[in-house]
């Protein structure tokens, strides 16, 4: 069985974000990155799998972008991918999603993966258009936001969480993709044997040029820090703020009505 | 008359032969017991402890003989210490008459038991075994009829008590047996300098001299007997604490308080990090297993134990003497529990007071190790979350790394960045640094600082975690990274001089660091502030206040730094009222060995548990020196519902209320 997971790096939400120079996205200066929260269910889950069939598995993670996204990388194989693609691109944030899938399916098509696994959206950009699209371009089918996986006898049996609490199962035959949402499961922490065997793995380098040539269908044309629209600050007797307060959530608000 | 006495009277010299073939073969069995277990230590993984082994042995000798371990409990310290003395005296005069009867006096004529000194000798011995008998009665009637909780007897307990009770009596009854047929003449000058026997002796002088003889042949085979039995139990029973105890006084860790071994994470030879098995501890720390006496000392003192978690150190160390005995093959973790050693604070209690200086923390860090690096197990989610946050930002809060320095801003500290001409580099840690509350704590230090003309430096977005937490929690492989990246850095800047208001700050720096080939000065703000308080540099303005005064453990028990703190306090113009746990016998926070990290989810918390008993001195005002405990105890106030009751503040905070305007 072939897996593949795909995985981005993110800054840490904490971070000071900044706007860059050209206007169009954050600036790195200050930020430290980590692996995509969505990406981190991705690769447990393909790990889980890849345990579950055992030796016959091999899984591989991909991820585009500039060198510190290796990583990233180096952290999904100390979890226990087997190797890593990694899609050397500087520029990978002015792709749109569909330049990005496209990468990805130049890669992956032809490949035979029998399950594919991302998360179901990066933290940064939030589309969350890559793995439908990808699942598109490849011909399989895909299942997003899912909080639950099985496999067995070539089916995949997930869960998926719906609006309003609501959950759907689907059975789907391999080949299939899955993105994968908070509550799947939680990411190991790599044993330092792992850590040390994953420095030794394969980690393949690729340029975008030699994969697909694609042209964007999106443009960003500003980014932005929402204006701060006037927030209060109440101050007084405890007694005498709950009932401003109350006050307010009447007059502004629908939860107490 | 003589001063004298007839060595073997009534039994007859004829009894040497058997007696010695006795003695030889009572040793051997004893010393096939010995070298069994010596066999198993051989079990453990080498440990250097022979260095030096002349001054080790000296020490050794010293700690067994003043029993100055023993003695840190009062009562039962005093008790065993008097026996123990007692005993051993019994033991050299008995040694003097096989010298004496057996060699001096066949082979060279000199009988040195006779006159003066034979009455001082006889007197010496009388009160020697009567201070024995006595000691040894009150020891039994402390844990067979007092019982203190946690105090466990068994079989072990029962034959020593028995058999030193009946040692001690059968000597007196031969004493006596033999005064009262040849001393109980009148005109007797020797008799008054044995009293215990001289009064047994009177009781059964009616018996007439055929009954006495045979009382004294009978009761003289049965003291031989049980004296054998001595031998052949030492190895055998917990009497061998007198050999193993002693032994672990000679192989003590001779490294500063609370180091522990820095492997290296990169040798390819390594396969497993950490203690899963017996073979992965020490033969040390087999040894350990074999000297505790089950005294209960570390027990009553663990704050883990005491809030209903399922950690005892004795019971840890008891667990890994049986797997060493019974079960070699058994999984250290499993037979201890998890939860038992998630528990431990590393607060240190247990070793400092433990008389056999038995080592229980780096065991629970070793097998902590085996959890986090070989398994990828924490004692929670939200203690892997901090390990991934140091990971990306350098602090287990989560916070973003490049808001590190942003507390110091409009303050007079530089950023090594910046400008690295400056007296101190001060290591801010992670509380001080994020966390509202400590940042107060860290602003008081370095107006403090300015107050006496310091030029402080801060390494602001540079700085990384220390390490500590996640060291004691195990994860010595991310603590190693942390650690590197702070000493190239600290390095860089060519720093000579680091303070830090955080003691586990402190004692990684200090202590740990040096494995990596981190050679500042580093020193804490309650050593360094006691200083420029008293060059004059600092300048306070005493005002009473009553408070009470916690010590962190990592200040106190692990430095030993418990008069500066006070001192700091006193030039402010405290009145400290002492909690009942304080200074060695301190009750941790519940912040130590990682715990800051963790969710206190098994028993009661130890931070409420500690708030209570310093809202008992009545102080109002509890005052600490590390940012962990002043986080906990701001927690463990509004948990033991001790809010208005009790304040918990910092002393730097108290300081700067008290600095002499300029």
């Amino acid at each position: 069985m072939k897996i593949l997971v795909c995985i981005k790096q993110v800054p840490d939400m904490e971070g000071k974000f900044q706007i860059d120079a050209d206007g169009i996205w954050y600036s790195e200066e200050d930020l430290a990155w980590r692996m995509n929260e969505y990406d981190g269910y991705a690769v447990e889950q393909a790990v889980r799998l890849r345990e579950q069939v055992g030796a016959a598995a091999d899984l591989t993670v991909l991820s585009i972008g500039p060198d510190r996204v290796r990583e990233a990388m180096k952290k999904a194989m100390a979890m226990g991918c087997d190797r890593g693609v990694h899609i050397k691109d500087n520029d990978a944030f002015r792709k749109d999603p569909f330049e990005i899938a496209s990468l990805i399916a130049a890669f992956a098509g032809g490949k035979g993966f029998d399950v594919i696994f991302t998360g179901m959206q990066s933290q940064d950009r939030g589309s969350g258009q890559v793995g439908v699209l990808l699942a598109e371009m490849l011909g399989i089918p895909a299942v997003t936001t899912i909080v639950h996986f099985e496999f067995a006898d070539g089916t995949l049996q997930v869960k998926r969480e719906l609006e309003g609490g609501t959950k759907s199962v689907v059975r789907m035959k391999t080949p299939a993709l899955v993105t994968c949402q908070l509550g799947l499961n939680t990411p190991r922490y790599p044993t330092l044997p792992n850590i040390l065997q994953a420095r030794k793995k394969e980690l393949l380098s690729l340029e975008p040029s030699d994969l697909a040539k694609t042209e964007a269908r999106l443009t960003t044309e500003k980014m932005y820090f929402p204006e701060k629209k006037g927030g209060m600050v109440l101050e007084g007797e405890p007694d005498k703020l709950a009932d401003q307060l109350l006050a307010i959530l009447r007059e502004k608000t629908l939860v107490l009505r | 008359m003589e001063l004298t006495r007839e060595i073997y009277w009534n039994v007859g010299h004829s009894v040497m032969v058997p007696m010695y073939a006795m003695a030889v073969l009572a040793v051997v069995v004893m010393l096939q017991g010995i070298f069994e277990r010596i066999e198993i230590y051989r079990k453990g993984k080498r440990a250097d402890r022979t260095d030096d082994l002349k001054g080790r042995i000296a020490v050794a000798l010293k700690n067994a003989f003043s029993q100055r371990h023993v003695l840190r409990v009062r009562a039962p310290g005093i008790g065993h210490s008097l026996f123990f003395w007692g005993f051993l005296l019994l033991t050299l005069g008995t040694l003097l008459i096989f010298l004496q009867a057996d060699l001096t006096d066949p082979v060279f004529g000199w009988k040195f038991l006779s006159g003066s000194f034979y009455k001082f000798y006889s007197l010496v011995l009388d009160i020697a075994g009567l201070v024995a008998l006595i000691m040894l009665c009150g020891l039994s009637y402390r844990r067979y009829w007092v019982r203190p909780a946690g105090l466990e007897s068994d079989l072990d307990d029962a034959i020593m008590h028995g058999l030193l009770f009946a040692i001690l009596v059968t000597g007196f009854v031969i004493e006596g047996a033999r005064m009262a047929v040849t001393e109980l003449g009148a005109g007797n000058k020797l008799a008054v300098w044995s009293p215990v026997g001289l009064s047994v002796a009177r009781q059964i002088a009616g018996m007439g001299e055929e009954s006495l003889r045979a009382l004294h042949k009978t009761t003289w085979w049965i003291h031989f007997f049980l004296t054998m039995a001595f031998f052949v139990a030492l190895p055998r029973t917990k009497f061998r604490h007198i050999l193993t105890i002693t032994a672990n006084y000679v192989f003590a860790d001779h490294r500063r308080k609370g180091s522990l071994d820095t492997p290296d994470l990169e040798d390819e030879q390594v396969a497993s990090y950490g203690a899963s098995h017996l073979k992965d501890l020490t033969w040390k720390d087999i040894l350990d297993s074999d000297a505790c006496v089950e005294c209960k000392r570390c027990q009553d003192r663990c704050p883990a134990w005491n809030t209903n978690k399922p950690l005892s150190p004795m019971k840890l160390i008891g667990d890994i003497r049986e797997i060493a005995f019974e079960q070699p093959d058994a999984q250290l973790v499993e037979t201890i529990g998890r939860d038992a050693l998630w528990a431990c604070t590393t607060c240190r209690a247990c070793q400092e007071i433990c008389p056999a200086t038995v080592e229980h923390v780096n065991k629970i860090i070793e097998m902590r190790r085996h959890l986090v690096l070989m398994k990828g197990e924490f004692p929670g989610d939200e203690v892997m979350e901090a390990a991934n946050h140091l990971e990306v930002n350098g602090n287990p809060l989560g916070m973003a790394f490049s808001s590190r320095g942003d507390w110091a801003d409009g303050l007079s500290v530089t950023r090594m960045s910046d400008n690295a001409d400056v007296d101190i580099l001060y290591f801010v840690g992670c509380y001080a640094s994020f966390d509202k509350r400590n940042i107060k704590v860290a602003k008081s230090f370095v107006q403090l600082c300015e107050a006496a003309g310091i030029k402080v430096g801060i390494l602001g977005k540079e700085e990384k975690c220390c390490g500590e937490p996640v060291r004691k929690l195990g994860n010595e492989y991310l603590y190693q990274s942390l650690a590197v990246e702070n000493i190239e850095v600290l390095k860089g800047y060519g720093v000579k001089r680091i303070v830090t208001a955080c003691p586990h700050c402190f004692n990684t720096l200090d202590r740990d660091y040096r494995d990596l080939g981190f050679n500042i000065q580093v020193e804490h703000y309650v050593t360094y502030l006691q200083n420029l308080v008293r060059q004059g540099r600092l300048k306070l303005r005493p005002e009473r206040f009553s408070c009470t005064y916690h010590d962190s453990c990592y200040v106190g028990r692990y430095n030993d730094i418990y008069l500066p703190p006070r001192e700091l306090l006193h030039a402010a113009g405290a009145a400290i009222r002492e909690m009942e746990r304080n200074r060695q016998e301190g009750f941790c926070c519940g912040g130590g060995g990682g715990r800051v990290v963790a969710d206190e989810k098994i028993g009661s918390r130890i931070c409420e548990t500690r708030a209570k008993m310093a809202a008992d001195t009545g102080a109002g005002l509890l005052i600490s020196n590390c940012p962990f405990c002043l986080t906990m105890f701001e927690d463990g106030i509004k948990g033991a519902a001790l809010e208005g009751k009790l304040v918990p503040r910092d002393i730097a905070e108290i300081l700067v209320e008290r600095l002499e305007k300029q």
